[in-house]
């Protein structure tokens, strides 16, 4: 009898395979009273289960492959300072040593008392976090009854098993990846439980918060998952499953068909050959481009060099990094936005100010730059000795007035003399745009296109700004409306004082990364889209089934319509 | 001894990554570190009581170190608290 429960889907993907049930969960712990002699011997029992969970944690994490996400690492390290942290390795002796009882006794009463406290939390995530501490303290007690569960799966056969459990810690996740389950099922956690994020991450379907999975399903039998609807199907028949294989092979072959478009490049079907750049920040990002087939960096955030630390990145510094992208872009360009700083992200004290009521209308981008001109100019310097080593071109952030366009060239211009009486080399003739992001910019892009190489429109700000509406601001943000009438006029202004001035206009926010967009984009005149480069393939694909010709006609009555609503329907008609 | 009352101004607010970041800052100083807020009172070094303190965004806690190194401590924590524990938002 077929049967189907749901949970919450927390990892994309479906999973078809035999249910391997892991019961276990927080030991059943008792109290016993030690002798005073035994006393001593309980401590050194407890301290050495600590060590090997410590140890046990640290083996994990030297498993984890080099190219995974480094919030892996991150969550097993922080599993780590919890188990050397006294409130678990000390105050259990302590506890020990007072009331002469087992060690396991000690550590759940110690669990207890820390679950109270985190239980009157009111902040959702923060609560969450006792499960940490429970994977953490559960680990501990396994070790002291002998029960290795983690190390046990080590050495189990689970390749094509679909993992039902009660909980599953981060370091469990590490351990099944390594041996290639097929998908996991557990009874607690939510969407935000650190193993929820790890499955995401490591690509491992993933279905939670299904409570007595255990007793609704048995051991050995055939499973589908889903794990972007959270459901789970058991007991079918031949012609179901074979139903789902079909969904699964379409989705791989949907992925697969993706990952061979990496070497073929975006055009439309009438010929129009279309740049797809990707949008980089951190160095994992560089993994990903490598995978991405793009033609280039549209937008590389330096803001990492100088607030993910203790002090801002010297000339050196930066010239490494930058160099280190062109490497792999292997004469692909690479566009370098300068710092783009504002009031909620600072590092100097000095322009930190009191709290501003308006951190997007503050001091920040280029208006923080030419504030300080040292700062700016040691970047530009950088920028410009890494253009010696392959093609680089320069963007600047939030220009809104002619006044801070020719302030920022001057600047150019001195960091390019100092460097040439330095004898060091550079590409004289760096190509210098500018982001179109706020209304006033995008109004006069005529007056900037004249000046500059190169505009890209960064659509986030460009909307915030537009429609006056902060997008974090939870009561507001459902006005965040990129097809607005006079968003899209803005866009076009932009891309028509670039077809004039016969310069390339980019796009760089996240309207370009959203396929739903692509084909409105392309009908404006979007030639350049750069997004995060795991949607470049996917807008490639839309781009390569296109006829400019049709997108261009419809996209001129998208533009001219008088009834804003119809916008969002023509738009997705053009999609079908 | 020098005292300070600091806000959590990153998104997550305390959260384990947070703490884990505070705790390994302050272990490197030799002073006393004890974090406060309301009247919960925990030692700076220890990320679970870090994490006990429950400080969503917009918590002020009040920090109060003492020890040889406490001014570059101090200093070195306000920045961090800055920052936003170097979290985008």
């Amino acid at each position: 009898m077929a049967l189907i429960v749901s949970g919450i889907g927390v990892s994309r993907g479906i999973a078809i395979g035999n249910v391997h049930l892991l019961n276990r969960g927080a030991p059943e712990v008792f109290e016993r009273k030690l002798q005073d002699h035994e006393v001593k011997a309980e401590i050194e029992r407890f301290q050495s289960a600590v060590d090997d969970a410590a140890d046990q944690l640290r083996g994990i994490r030297d498993t984890i492959p080099e190219d995974a996400p480094k919030d892996v690492a991150a969550f097993i390290d922080s599993h780590l300072l919890m188990v050397k942290d006294s409130m678990l390795s000390k105050v259990p002796i302590e506890i020990i040593q007072e009331q002469q009882c087992n060690a396991e006794w000690a550590l759940k009463q110690q669990r207890d008392k820390l679950e109270a406290v985190f239980e009157q939390m009111e902040d959702d995530y923060l609560r969450t976090r006792l499960n940490d501490i429970e994977h953490v303290i559960n680990l501990v007690q396994q070790i002291l009854k002998d029960q290795q569960f983690t190390m046990q799966m080590k050495l189990q056969p689970l390749k094509g098993s679909i993992i039902v459990a009660d909980d599953l810690t981060p370091a469990d996740t590490v351990v099944m990846q390594n041996q290639n389950i097929a998908g996991f099922i557990t009874e607690l956690g939510g969407p935000l439980s650190h193993t929820a994020i790890l499955a995401r991450s490591l690509g491992i379907p993933a279905v939670v918060g299904i409570q007595s999975a255990r007793t609704l399903l048995q051991q050995e039998e055939q499973l589908v998952l889903d794990g972007s609807s959270g459901m789970v199907l058991a007991g079918m028949d031949e012609a179901t499953i074979k139903e789902y294989r079909h969904i699964q092979r379409e989705q791989k072959d949907a992925q697969r068909k993706l990952g061979s478009l990496k070497n073929i490049s975006a055009k439309t079907k009438d010929g129009k050959r279309i740049s797809l750049q990707a949008n980089i920040e951190l160095s994992e990002d560089i993994s990903a481009l490598k995978k991405s087939g793009a033609d280039g960096v549209g937008l590389y955030r330096t803001e990492f060099l100088y607030i993910d630390r203790e002090t801002p990145a010297d000339e050196a510094e930066q010239l490494n990094a930058y160099r280190k992208i062109i490497r792999v872009l292997k004469g692909k360009p690479l566009t370098i936005r300068t710092l783009d700083l504002g009031a909620e992200k600072e590092f100097d004290p000095e322009y930190q100010g009191p709290l501003t009521q308006n951190p997007a209308l503050g001091l920040r981008a280029i208006r923080r730059s030419l504030k300080d001109t040292d700062l700016f100019k040691q970047q530009l310097r950088a920028i410009l000795r890494a253009s010696a080593s392959g093609p680089v071109r320069i963007l600047l952030p939030m220009i809104t007035s002619d006044i801070e366009l020719a302030q920022s060239l001057t600047i150019l211009d001195q960091a390019k003399s100092e460097l040439e009486e330095e004898g060091k080399e550079f590409d004289a003739d760096i190509p210098v745009g500018a982001m179109i992001e706020v209304p006033a910019a995008a109004i006069s892009a005529n007056i900037f296109a004249k000046k500059l190489d190169f505009l890209s429109i960064g659509t986030n700000d460009l909307i915030q700004y537009t429609l006056a509406i902060d997008r974090i601001d939870d009561q507001v943000n459902y006005l965040y409306d990129p097809l607005h009438p006079s968003v899209l006029k803005l866009i076009n202004l932009t891309l028509q004082a670039g077809r004039r001035a016969d310069i390339p206009v980019a796009m760089c926010g996240e309207m370009a990364g959203d396929t739903r967009y692509t084909r409105l984009l392309l009908g404006l005149g979007l030639q350049e889209f750069s997004a995060h480069p795991s949607n470049l393939l996917e807008i490639k694909q839309i781009i390569n089934k296109s006829k400019l010709a049709y997108l261009e006609k419809q996209a001129k009555k998208i533009l001219s319509t008088t009834v804003p609503n119809k916008i969002g329907p023509m738009v997705d008609a053009l999609n079908e | 001894m020098l005292n300070k009352d600091l806000t959590v101004v990153n998104k997550l607010g305390l959260h384990a990554r947070a703490a884990a970041k505070l705790v390994a800052l302050a272990s490197n100083f030799a002073s006393e570190i004890t974090i406060q807020k309301e009247n919960r009172k925990i030692n700076g070094k220890s990320i679970m009581g870090v994490m006990m303190l429950a400080a969503s965004q917009g918590t002020v806690v009040n920090i109060e170190i003492e020890g040889e190194d406490e001014e570059i401590a101090m200093n070195e924590i306000e920045t961090l608290f800055n920052n936003r524990f170097d979290e985008a938002e």
